[in-house]
């Protein structure tokens, strides 16, 4: 057993998420908000303005003309893609270091974050979840932030966690919490808790592998592990633990997804894959 | 050819030096026409085909889907193929051509095309694959990993291709790599450990 609190103290190492983001973060789970409540938000807030409009003004959106305002950038490209650009640059410099406990290349978390995110906002509309869909995308793009903290346990501790996920039938998450006393889905609510994110965002951080079976029932919950599913068999931020997550076939039939459907996901996830490695240069 | 105004008399080693440096010629070294090696990455449904001995193929982050590495010790060609779906005829063939290399049945059969059109003999090819892992519990039906090892296995066995060595199932992600001037090639499983083959 480690430390637990050594580990927790590691979540201030972590890079506060900016304002508007962890704002627009709130905004999306809350029921009663609308999406020109976040498009005031994000009007007013000189913080970002800047950054998103060189994004916005890159050759990877094509535009033709300039951007010259925030206004101007939800009217010519949509005021989801703004979201997700703000949601992006909020959380990609905690994402870009590397976890190595977990084995991972340089930003290959990053890039998995990010994948799944879209393969989790894809899912949600399609199974007509798009008013919840900034908070899917958001959940999908945060759950493994505990990984970054957790990594160097993880390092410190592999030989006991492989033994146990190798020889004893234990996945990753549950060997995590044998040997070293909590696991990244735990630890990244714990982050979530002192961000302060809301509820849901926690609940399905927390749950994202769904382990315990009262979650399964949740939809949203469904989707970010789908989406992480997905990533996972197509190798995308997989490291030392691979593939070694439980895979439970009542959530999908409850959703009624057969093979077909995930295999078309698969194929869409790597006809999108491109085109969000040119956006992660980006952000 | 001894230097004279050095204030002693030189060496052996003056001459062994001298001559040393002469007889390497390293102006016509085989490094200095081609680089010692590059490494090209062969990305998720991608096909790379290599006749450069200086080259090395190497397919990372390998999880369902399955990389198949070909080689023809005779010309010294060969090519790296990482699919991830088994099945083409399950998606429009509109997207299938598109993204021919993320099937197990187009990818393959493109594979020996272009292993043709470089005239590698299909009697003297070195298979091996690896990949195919799947999630722990994954029931049969949505098994990817084990329905791409399937796959692979009934086309190659059609094909009268013998599979040399393969390392498939499990959860572990693997990487594999063909060294084309060797034939050489290399698995490596997320932490496990490597095979060389």
């Amino acid at each position: 057993m480690t430390n637990i609190d050594d580990i927790i103290n590691g979540i201030d190492t972590l890079k506060p998420i900016p304002p508007v983001a962890a704002q627009i973060m709130a905004l999306a789970e809350d029921e009663n908000s609308s999406m020109s409540d976040i498009a005031d938000l994000i009007v007013y807030d000189p913080s970002i303005t800047a950054s998103l409009l060189k994004i916005c003004n890159s050759a990877y959106f094509g535009l033709s003309r300039k951007v010259e305002s925030v206004r101007d950038a939800i009217t010519l490209l949509g005021l989801d893609q703004i979201v997700e650009l703000i949601l992006l640059n909020g959380t990609a410099e905690n994402f870009r270091d590397e976890p190595n406990g977990y084995g991972l290349g340089e930003g290959e978390l990053w890039h998995h974050a990010v994948l799944s995110a879209h393969v989790a906002k894809v899912l949600a509309e399609n199974h007509g979840l798009a008013n919840k869909k900034h908070l899917i995308f958001t959940a999908a793009l945060v759950k493994d932030i505990g990984k970054i903290i957790m990594g160097r346990f993880v390092a410190f501790s592999y030989e006991k966690i492989n033994i146990l996920v190798n020889s004893k039938g234990y996945s990753f998450n549950e060997a995590e919490k044998e040997v070293i006393g909590m696991n990244h889905e735990e630890l990244g609510a714990l982050v979530g808790e002192k961000w302060r994110f809301g509820k849901k965002l926690i609940y399905i951080i927390r749950n994202h592998h769904m382990s315990a079976e009262a979650c399964r029932d949740d939809v949203e919950t469904a989707m970010v592990y789908l989406a992480d599913i997905v990533c996972m068999m197509m190798g995308f931020g997989t490291g030392l633990d691979g593939l070694a997550y439980r895979f439970y076939s009542d959530v999908l039939n409850r959703m009624n997804l057969t093979d077909q459907d995930l295999q078309k996901t698969i194929y869409d996830t790597g006809e999108r894959r491109q085109k969000i490695q040119k956006l992660l240069n980006l952000v | 050819m001894f230097p004279t105004d050095m204030g002693f008399e030189m060496s052996n080693l003056y001459v062994d030096i001298k001559n040393r440096s002469t007889d390497i010629q390293i102006q016509n070294a085989p490094f200095s026409v081609e680089p010692v090696s590059v490494m090209t990455a062969v990305n998720f449904s991608e096909l790379k085909i290599s006749t450069s001995t200086a080259e090395t193929l190497v397919a990372f982050s390998i999880g369902s889907g399955i990389a198949v590495s070909i080689y023809d010790a005779v010309t010294k060609v060969g090519g790296l193929l990482h699919f991830v779906l088994p099945d083409s005829s399950k998606i429009g063939s509109e997207r299938v051509n598109r993204f021919p290399y993320m099937f197990a049945d187009t990818g393959i059969l493109a594979f020996l095309e272009a292993l043709n059109d470089i005239n590698a003999k299909t009697e003297t090819l070195k298979v091996v694959i690896a990949g195919g892992a799947q999630i722990l519990d994954q029931a049969a039906d949505f098994n990817i990993g084990l329905k791409n090892c399937r796959a692979i296995t009934s086309i190659l066995s059609r094909k009268n291709i013998i599979i040399h060595y393969e390392d498939v199932g499990g959860s572990s992600k693997r990487a594999l790599s063909l060294d084309i001037g060797s034939g050489c090639n290399m698995i490596q499983i997320a932490g496990q450990g490597e095979v060389k083959v």
